[in-house]
């Protein structure tokens, strides 16, 4: 398998070097043999699907097969090790993490260049940046961190193992969601910045992409929600996001993408901000590049991170050659990107999108800042600064705040510009209807004043009911119009509205999710924690909770040792629950520890108890109330069911008649679409 | 089995992949497409679908009472304003005899 793997990961580098340099001689060759050379690049690159694929699968063989003459299968997996993660040991290295780059991209690779009827040009353009980008991290699997590594000497009997902490179900999904996240923003940048070298007339391209995209921030925020949810399960530690390094540079590309996702809709519909979106889907990529760096690399402390190596240096030039490659060709052509319209006001759909945008950009920066300041500050004075979850919350919960604000607002301005008489009108329910529940919100007993916390979790309250009830509207007012032509109810006009324009309505749905999701993160200004060293029978009390440990156990197993609790939990004096946390260590990597979270789950609030350690024999428990958390998860759902709801295609329009008079212009007997005015 | 001889079967293996991939490659169909580049016509079509859509949408809100009339008067002529531009650069671009 070593020879197999290594001889397929070779062969894809010259495959790929091939596509690259043929598909820039076709490009520049508008001819005959130029067309040839084209479409041979094209097939190299479907070739080096069917190369990586191979690579990847010997190394997946080698993991079944326990070959640990393979460095990388000795340090990262065992003969114990459950078979969904020798799945995993594909992913769980440096080394094979980059393979599973390489892999993917040339799998989008795959399917691009099968469709290339699409637009032929384009598409040969498209696929030579891929085939760059493919070039480079094939050079980094053969020469700088190759999983086919032989270990010196006669093979060992048995692995490391794979890390326990990786060893749980979602951690087999998560990486992949996230890969798949990072290397799908490759595709849309690869068409941009094709559009851009061949000054491609329109906004077809962003078409094209527009499911790439959808798709690929859809892995993204997989990946994410998945990471933070493993976070929460299985450190330990109470919370989901801790602002860690690794964390944040998944974050940082999600961002942007989601400002790509939102400003692109100007340029397809207003032809507006195409130098904004080009450099917003470059600047997506180059930070996806960037999270692999810092996850890959280990330039940043993090309990994710791989151990520093020398890699970094090599994405640190590639990242300087995207930019000038970006930077050159935007220079050349940017006159091809001027605006068709202006911004006509600051009321206008158009301004909610663009300082919707610009908020995703501060947030973008804040949390840029912060997750390099420690390399800058160790450039700089030689020692490393960490910036913690304090600087982060400061910075980025009031812009969170606005955001919120703008998804509230954007859907109901007029494009152009929008009149007092329009706000009025679209705005008065939602107002009321979150000043109430703000005012309500108080007279039960909610102090916002009382610290910023609890002002930010009440706002937050009160801004989500105003999204709510904007979305709400928006379904009820459309619902109306077309249950009157239709002749149906109300639910049936609305599903058919959503019909006629998934990807709006769709879209509303995912801005519904996004707003659980903030409702949840708000619950965290109340969270209460208690920790206490706890014989049999000592009961603690937190919250309206009283925990009795009944019983403490300890147990050896061929894997691990363990140490565990018996909880008995009673809810304002009557019997709620049983808890079970649990402490273990594991054999293979030398006692590593794993805590095994204890948490009962409920929409008010999630009580989250571990098995801190021992003192003396005696159980150290540890306890939190979490509220309101699980709506973050649910929030979550929400976003994926409304992200597919939006790749779904269009059902045929039913068409609307607009009594209103349509000025006379000389060219109207060609105008109007089919469904205007009649 | 033997290590040698597993060696030369991935060895015989990686021949016939090699040869396979490159014959694939530098054996293409002979009705390879040479591809066009796209028109300022195709683009312009492009366009005047977007400008209808975007028409469909301001007429679907104004019914459903998101907008008071003045603003969708305004909205309105800008938007035909724009597709009677672009009808009037197709209808140029198609008088031009090709």
């Amino acid at each position: 398998m070593p020879l197999l793997g290594s001889f397929c990961l070779l062969f894809a580098l010259a495959l790929s070097g091939y596509c690259f340099v043929v598909g820039i001689v076709g490009a520049v060759r508008k001819d005959f043999v130029g067309y040839r050379m084209a479409e041979t690049a094209r097939r190299a690159g479907m070739a080096t699907f069917a190369a990586v694929t191979l690579a990847a699968f010997a190394l997946v063989w080698a993991a079944f097969a326990d070959d640990f003459s393979l460095s990388y299968i000795l340090h990262h997996s065992n003969r114990s090790l459950a078979a969904p993660y020798k799945f995993a040991v594909l992913w769980s290295g440096q080394e094979g993490s980059l393979l599973f780059w390489s892999w993917l991209l040339a799998t989008y690779g795959f399917v691009l260049r099968w469709r290339h009827k699409v637009d032929q040009r384009l598409v040969a353009i498209t696929s030579m940046v891929l085939a760059g980008i493919q070039v480079f991290f094939l050079l980094l699997c053969n020469f700088v961190a190759n999983p086919f590594g032989v270990e010196p000497g006669p093979m060992a009997l048995d692995g490391a193992g794979l890390n326990p902490l990786l060893q749980y179900p979602e951690m087999v999904i998560h990486p992949p969601m996230l890969y798949l996240g990072y290397v799908g923003f490759s595709l849309p940048f690869a068409f941009a910045l094709a559009a851009l070298i061949m000054r491609y007339p329109g906004e077809k391209w962003i078409h094209i992409t527009r499911r790439w995209t959808m798709v690929t921030w859809l892995f993204l925020s997989v990946g994410i929600s998945l990471g933070a949810h493993w976070a929460y399960a299985v450190l330990g530690w109470g919370g989901y996001w801790g602002w860690d390094p690794v964390e944040n540079a998944s974050l940082l590309p999600w961002i942007t993408g989601t400002a790509f996702l939102h400003s692109v809709m100007m340029q397809e519909k207003r032809g507006m901000m195409k130098m904004w979106n080009i450099w917003l889907i470059f600047t997506t990529f180059m930070l996806a590049i960037l999270g692999t760096m810092l996850t890959r690399g280990g330039a940043v402390s993090s309990v994710h991170a791989f151990a520093q190596s020398a890699i970094g240096a090599w994405f640190y030039w590639f990242l300087g050659i995207v930019f000038v490659v970006c930077l050159t060709f935007f220079i050349i052509n940017r006159d091809h990107l001027a605006s068709e319209n202006q911004l006509e006001s600051l009321v206008s759909r158009e301004s909610s999108f663009m300082f919707n945008n610009l908020v995703l950009l501060a947030a973008m920066f804040a949390v840029l800042c912060g997750t390099l300041f420690p390399i800058l500050s160790e450039a700089v004075r030689g020692y490393k600064i960490t910036v913690g979850g304090p600087f982060f919350n400061k910075v980025v919960i009031p812009i969170g705040l606005f955001l919120i604000f703008l998804t509230a607002v954007g859907p109901l301005l007029a494009w152009g510009s929008t009149s007092w008489g329009s706000i009025k009108r679209n705005f008065a329910i939602p107002f009321f209807s979150s000043v109430a529940l703000g005012v309500g919100l108080i007279a039960f007993g909610m102090r916002p004043f009382s610290d910023m916390s609890h002002f930010y979790a009440w706002s937050t309250f009160v801004l989500c009911t105003l999204v709510i009830a904007t979305i709400t509207s928006e379904f009820i007012r459309g619902g109306l119009v077309l249950r009157g032509k239709m002749n149906t109810n109300l639910l049936f006009a609305i599903f058919h509205l959503m019909r006629r324009n998934m990807r709006r309505y769709g879209g509303y749905v995912v801005h519904f999710g996004m707003i659980l999701f903030f409702i949840g993160v708000a619950g965290q200004a109340f969270n209460q924690e208690k920790e206490l060293e706890m014989g049999i029978g000592d009961k603690m009390q937190v919250g309206h909770y009283t925990l009795t440990l009944t019983a403490d156990n300890h147990d050896d197993t061929p894997v691990y040792e363990s140490q565990a609790t018996i909880l008995d939990v009673q809810k304002d004096g009557r019997y709620y629950t049983t808890l079970y946390p649990e402490r273990r260590a594991y054999k293979a990597s030398g006692g590593q520890p794993l805590t095994v979270v204890a948490n009962h789950i409920s929409l008010q609030e999630d009580l989250y108890v571990i098995y801190e350690g021992q003192n003396e024999g005696r159980p150290i428990i540890k306890a939190f109330i979490n509220p309101l958390v699980v709506w973050v998860w649910i929030g979550v759902i929400v976003v994926v069911f409304g992200t597919g709801l939006a790749l779904v295609p269009n059902a045929v329009r039913v068409t609307v008649a607009v009594p209103a008079a349509v000025p006379a212009m000389d060219n109207q007997q060609h105008m109007q679409p089919a469904g205007v005015g009649k | 089995m033997n290590p040698q001889t597993t060696t030369v079967i991935v060895q015989i293996f990686c021949s016939v992949f090699a040869a396979v991939a490159l014959i694939y490659i530098f054996i293409p169909s002979k009705d390879t497409d040479t591809g066009v580049d796209k028109t300022r016509l195709a683009y312009l079509y492009e366009r005047k679908d977007v400008v209808y859509d975007n028409l469909r949408d301001l007429n679907f809100e104004f019914k459903s009472g998101k907008f008071t009339q003045a603003d969708y008067d305004a909205m309105s002529s800008g938007l035909e304003a724009e597709a009677a531009r672009v009808l009037d650069e197709i209808d140029q671009l198609e008088s031009v005899p090709a």
